[in-house]
């Protein structure tokens, strides 16, 4: 196996076995889409 | 010399599946705005096209690949296409007719700029991003491009590799969106209130579209369909998929959520990084470039957050990081088990193709980073760069265009 070959498996290993170990915080509050938009601003005239 | 119909026909099609990425870069970039802008977003990428297309026939393509001219830049024998017909040339792609591979390279000199556009999203004034991409595509595109692979360009007899752009098309691109967004300053509101994505499913298929053309670009800058396009092909999949994957789990790390717009973020920056490096790699090289632009390219958006840039679209930590980050990993990964016409890198023998990975690197952000800047304040003397206060606050759909994108 050359340097790159083993370079490759240890980055494959790093993100699989974050998969493994990584929390998942899920959202249970529902996201209110005004709250996140924000060009609900009153428009303004353009000038020329 | 004999034209091959099969490379003739790769070389075509690849040219309108790279076509494919300005207007697919339109929509990645207009679903990640504000929707007060999105059409604004995608007449940037829309306009290049039909701007560049003009340019690169009149005098782009023959600045960039014309008979060399101190080692610096094309000359102006092939302006307007003048002796570039349909015999084929031998200095860039032997079986095919010259004016394949210049339309095939004119689709690469019109995504370069529109790529760029993301870094002034939401506040440039029209009439400046038309003259600062007109002017950028004569000052900056085409003499990096000459300088790569133009016949007798510098860069390109020091023997630097860069197979399909990493160095011509995404560092010069990266690095010019960060000079952009600090010149033009930051958006109305910016840090202080929240600015989403108004359509995260646009986004995702831009990415889709942007992957779909990118083997054209990739694989079609062995400009023959053989074994070279191959290879080009699987490794910029391989890449991709890597980084997508790299990116999708380090924001999961850092943010605790698998983000959705991270993975087509991530494939976008391994698409980028593996560029230069699609013709020179095997498939174990392509791992780890996909590895490195998921982590590099995530970390860049986080030093650019945390020094209050606004470049928008992070045009810089995607094309500018996943660009030099490929440049580079190309000089540690290319083997010519793969390309017989180049060379090693440092993982098989040959420390000195770093050395001048890195100096392509650095002529590419020098020139790109001062010829911006310079093209911008000129184009400032005569044009304001942003538009007014009033009419960013309206967007620039309506300020700019007149049109709304959405009539619901």
């Amino acid at each position: 196996m050359d340097v790159t070959t083993v370079i490759a498996v240890i980055s494959c290993a790093i993100v699989f076995y974050g998969w493994l170990v990584l929390p998942h915080s899920a959202t249970v509050k529902p996201v209110v889409v005004s709250d996140l938009v924000s060009e609900e601003r009153k428009p303004v005239s353009v000038s020329a | 010399m004999k034209i091959d119909s099969g490379d003739t026909a790769w070389v075509l099609a690849s040219a309108a599946l790279v076509m494919l990425m300005t207007p697919a870069l339109g929509f990645f970039y207009g679903g990640l705005v504000r929707r007060k802008n999105v059409l604004s977003t995608i007449m940037h990428s829309f306009f290049i096209l039909c701007l560049i297309s003009v340019q690169w026939v009149l005098w782009g393509y023959s600045l960039a690949f014309g008979p060399d001219k101190f080692h610096l830049i094309g000359g102006l024998e092939w302006i307007g296409l003048n002796n570039v017909g349909f015999t084929p040339n031998a200095d860039y792609a032997p079986t095919i007719p010259h004016q394949a591979y210049m339309v095939f390279q004119m689709m690469f000199a019109v995504i370069t700029p529109a790529l760029i556009s993301g870094a002034f999203a939401e506040r440039q004034r029209f009439k400046a991003f038309v003259l600062f991409s007109l002017l950028w595509a004569t000052f900056v595109y085409d003499p990096i491009a000459h300088w790569v692979w133009g016949a007798g360009g510098w860069l390109h007899n020091l023997g630097a590799l860069d197979f399909a752009g990493g160095t011509v098309v995404h560092i010069s691109s990266g690095v010019s969106a960060l000079v952009a967004a600090l010149v033009l300053g930051r958006r109305l509101g910016f840090g202080k209130e929240k600015v989403e994505p108004h359509d995260a499913t646009m986004t995702i298929l831009g990415a889709c579209l942007l992957w779909f053309g990118w083997f054209g670009f990739n694989a079609g800058s062995a400009v023959a369909a053989g074994t070279l396009a191959t290879s080009a092909f699987v490794v910029t999949n391989t890449a991709t998929a890597m980084a997508a994957l790299t990116w999708m789990t380090v924001s999961w790390w850092h943010k605790r959520q698998p983000s959705v717009l991270g993975a087509a973020a991530g494939a976008v920056a391994g698409l980028v990084a593996i560029t230069p490096a699609s013709g020179f790699v095997n498939v174990m090289g392509a791992i780890v470039i996909g590895f490195g632009a998921g982590v590099f390219c995530y970390l860049a958006i986080q030093l650019r957050e945390r020094i209050h840039v606004d470049d928008a679209l992070d045009v810089w930590a995607v094309h500018g990081i996943g660009g030099t980050w490929g440049a580079l990993a190309t000089g540690l990964f290319a083997t010519i088990a793969i390309n017989s016409t180049a060379a090693n890198g440092f993982f098989y023998g040959n420390p000195k193709q770093v050395l001048i990975q890195l100096a392509a690197i650095g002529a590419a952000w020098g020139w790109a980073g001062v010829g911006t800047y310079v093209i911008l304040k000129v184009v400032n003397l005569f044009v304001p760069l942003r538009v007014q206060e009033d009419e960013e606050l309206l967007g620039l759909d309506i300020s700019q265009h007149g049109e709304p994108a959405y009539a619901l």
